[in-house]
């Protein structure tokens, strides 16, 4: 490891300029879009601004105390929990089976690694077409099949505990195609030495898996649930297209939350205080979860 | 910053809808006006629209007509106070009334008073002959800052061949709440494996797109029991008087018997397969309507009468004159053509929407017009019993959705009608107490 101080003589001051300039289009972009945003809407969060008015009002943590006394608040963040819960386990399992399926030379595989990755790709709004279509009360495919198993017709986006229902079903279509993505990636970095020295001991495919499989996977295992985490806290464009964050509030989600307060009723100041509670609690979850994973992932693998 | 940072959001907008160009000059209209119209008319309305463009031209060789097409609702006001901020707005764009509190507040449009008493006036008849509830939807604070271009208002249209079926006059509806009550019950069977219902009740999920649709297609039965939104002075939310109450009870109760939470929102749908016999609707879908239901018998008759009697309510859109033109005069020459009694009527039968004046009534051609045209007669002699909500000056948006969420709790939700219209008013008059200070 003696690269180091050869590095530290090669590197000029005229290197770090040219650099310079060669970054600048992206930090332009960078500070425009993002850091900028991000900054201003810090400021806006102790801020009363409407867009319109010339002039914003200082209100202090007026925003964030309105946010932690409001009902509609605390109502949204359980249906964001609830989101969460409902897909985020549902979509590592699946992608995780059918990445293991697409692994295996089996008949097909293209097909099927298609098939899981193609939802990834189409635009939300053609989906949610698509499965207003599926749910529909009348004449949708998915009535139309439980109706052979004896279950009465569900008014799937028009009842509030089926309608979460739906949208976590779309929710983990629309996403499990890039976990499968990783964990195709992950499976292919596990070395096949060690299935067969296993398979020589004699282990069947279940110890395989979980000998082997299951924590050579862990890294792998372990950046999808934070990403998964993160992205399902996020999710706004399948609420949007699908239920409008109906039926009586029942698939409302923080971010959908914000959008309306922001760019419905103009409330710019309360929207930022918003998200700046929707990143703390996405620090603090990924906090817990990089403290609680750190014991058992090996990430020297 | 802040300007800087809107500027940012603005060419952003720009270059991904591709459409932020500027009242221009071009080559070929020398010595010409440009006056660029934002306008939201669905693309089977556009055909009118050009032929109502084309004879104003062709009347005023000086000016242009540069029509865009924007989205409508929320899309619309987030386009309209970039495109202000940006220095981008067009000359005259289609407005709802509930948009006027932002675009005075921002300073973006001009007061109508400016043009109508100048020296391109328009008179007192004139302005008497328009349909009084239009102006003051199109007023805020009791100052007019836009013009209607259309009307609109609502009415039932059924399914004569299910009426028949049951027994029920196919040509007579229902005239009372009692009626519409009777009627729906009677009106909902069981066909086969699928169920039809009478009448579709317009709930739709508060927070969506349709939250504020279905608060409009309430407010005339609201007016049917009594009630109003608002008080004349602007202080107090007045959804949950007994009016209020009552009509929201009626929708609840035929909600309720029709099993609606199981039937599908899509109403429109529902109708042209035949699952619903009465829809409440506007007469913009009648030309829709006449050309894809030739399967059955229908028809289009008027709202029924409640306690207090007769209403519908009467909707438009307007339109406004953006203080960034450079061509004031202009874009008043176009907004008073199109107030003309000749051209509404021309508006008028081309496009299916309601003249915003009664003198086009008086038009021979008009007259017979609506002869050929009976169901669209209905819409245009219902006017008579037209009300405009009144503009909130306030937080109009969020006393919508207060109402909506209302409607939605007591139907959906099954709560109690009192007690969810009660909230409703009391979040709403907290919106109110704390008015305008921004």
């Amino acid at each position: 490891m003696n690269l180091r101080p050869n590095m530290e003589k090669r590197g000029k001051r005229s290197d770090g300029r040219s650099a310079f300039f060669f970054l600048l289009p992206t930090l332009v972009i960078f500070s425009a879009f993002i850091l900028i945003p991000v900054v201003f809407s810090f400021f806006l969060s102790f801020q009363k601004w409407n867009m319109f008015s010339q002039t914003t009002r200082y209100v202090g943590f007026d925003n964030y105390l309105r946010a932690l006394s409001s009902a509609d608040f605390w109502a949204v963040l359980k249906n964001t929990f609830v989101y969460t819960l409902g897909t985020v386990p549902l979509n590592m399992l699946l992608s995780l089976g059918a990445a293991m399926l697409i692994s295996k030379k089996i008949a097909g595989k293209k097909f099927l690694r298609t098939a899981f990755f193609a939802p990834v790709v189409v635009s939300p709004v053609a989906a949610a077409v698509i499965w207003r279509w599926i749910y529909e009360p009348n004449f949708g495919i998915l009535n139309y099949v439980l109706h052979f198993f004896g279950v009465p017709a569900i008014n799937w986006l028009n009842d509030p505990t089926a309608a979460m229902f739906a949208l976590i079903v779309m929710g983990v279509w629309k996403t499990m195609g890039v976990n499968m993505v990783l964990f195709s990636a992950g499976l292919d970095g596990i070395p096949n030495q060690y299935y067969e020295a296993a398979e020589i001991d004699g282990a069947g495919p279940w110890r395989r898996f979980w000998r082997i499989t299951l924590p050579l996977l862990a890294p792998t295992t372990f950046f999808i649930l934070v990403m998964s985490m993160i992205g399902s806290f996020q999710v706004f464009d399948l609420v949007y297209v699908l239920t409008s964050g109906g039926p009586l509030g029942s698939t409302k989600v923080l971010v959908f939350y914000i959008y309306e307060e922001a760019f419905k009723y103009f409330d710019m100041g309360y929207a930022s205080a918003l998200a700046y509670v929707l990143f703390a609690i996405m620090f603090v979850l990924t906090l817990m979860q990089v403290k609680f994973m750190k014991k058992r992932v090996d990430f020297a693998v | 910053m802040k300007k800087a940072l809107i500027i940012l959001a603005a060419v952003g907008l720009t270059l991904q809808s591709g459409c932020g160009k500027k009242t221009e000059q071009n080559p070929g209209t020398k010595g010409k006006v440009t006056i660029t119209f934002w306008h939201s008319f669905v693309s089977s309305t556009v055909p009118a629209l050009d032929t109502l463009i084309a004879t104003f031209e062709r009347e005023n060789p000086k000016i242009v007509i540069n029509a865009q097409y924007v989205p409508t609702g929320d899309a619309l006001v987030q386009k309209l106070i970039t495109s202000v901020q940006s220095n981008t707005a067009p000359d005259i764009s289609w407005i709802h009334s509930d948009f006027l509190q932002y675009l005075v507040e921002a300073n973006a449009i001009y007061p109508m008073k400016t043009f109508i008493d100048g020296h391109d006036s328009l008179t007192a008849e004139d302005m008497t002959d328009i349909y009084p509830p239009l102006l003051q939807a199109a007023s805020w604070r009791g100052t007019l800052y836009s013009m209607p271009m259309e009307a609109t208002d609502l009415a039932i249209i059924y399914n004569k061949d299910m009426f028949r079926k049951v027994g029920l006059n196919p040509e007579r509806g229902p005239q009372t709440w009692q009626e519409l009550v009777d009627y729906a019950k009677k009106l909902t069977v069981k066909v086969g494996d699928s169920r039809q219902i009478g009448f579709f009740v317009p709930v739709y999920p508060a927070a969506g797109p349709l939250g504020a649709w279905m608060e409009w297609q309430w407010m005339p039965f609201l007016w049917q029991g009594g009630g109003d939104v608002i008080n004349p002075s602007q202080t107090q939310i007045l959804v949950d008087n007994p009016g209020g109450v009552q009509s929201l009870a009626l929708w609840k109760q035929i909600y309720n018997f029709q099993d609606q939470s199981r039937f599908t929102v899509d109403y429109d749908a529902a109708f042209v397969s035949q699952q619903v016999a009465m829809i409440l609707d506007g007469p913009w879908d009648l030309p829709r309507y006449q050309k894809i239901l030739t399967n059955f018998n229908w028809g289009v008759v008027p709202l029924p009468a409640g306690p207090a009697g007769r209403a519908t309510i009467m909707g438009g859109e307007y339109l406004a004159i953006f203080r960034q033109t450079k061509y004031p005069q202009q874009a008043w020459t176009f907004v008073k053509w199109l107030l003309r009694p000749e051209v509404q009527a021309l508006w008028s039968m081309k496009s299916g929407y309601l003249p915003v004046r009664r003198a086009v009534m008086n038009l021979k051609g008009y007259q017979e017009f609506l002869k050929a045209h009976p169901r669209f007669a209905v819409y245009v002699n219902e006017l008579k019993y037209g009300r405009s909500p009144r503009s909130i000056d306030y937080s109009g948006l969020e006393i919508t959705r207060n109402i909506a969420e209302a409607i939605e709790k007591a139907t959906l939700g099954n709560s109690d009608p009192k007690k969810a219209l009660d909230v409703a008013a009391e979040n709403s008059n907290k919106l109110l107490q704390a008015g305008g200070g921004n």
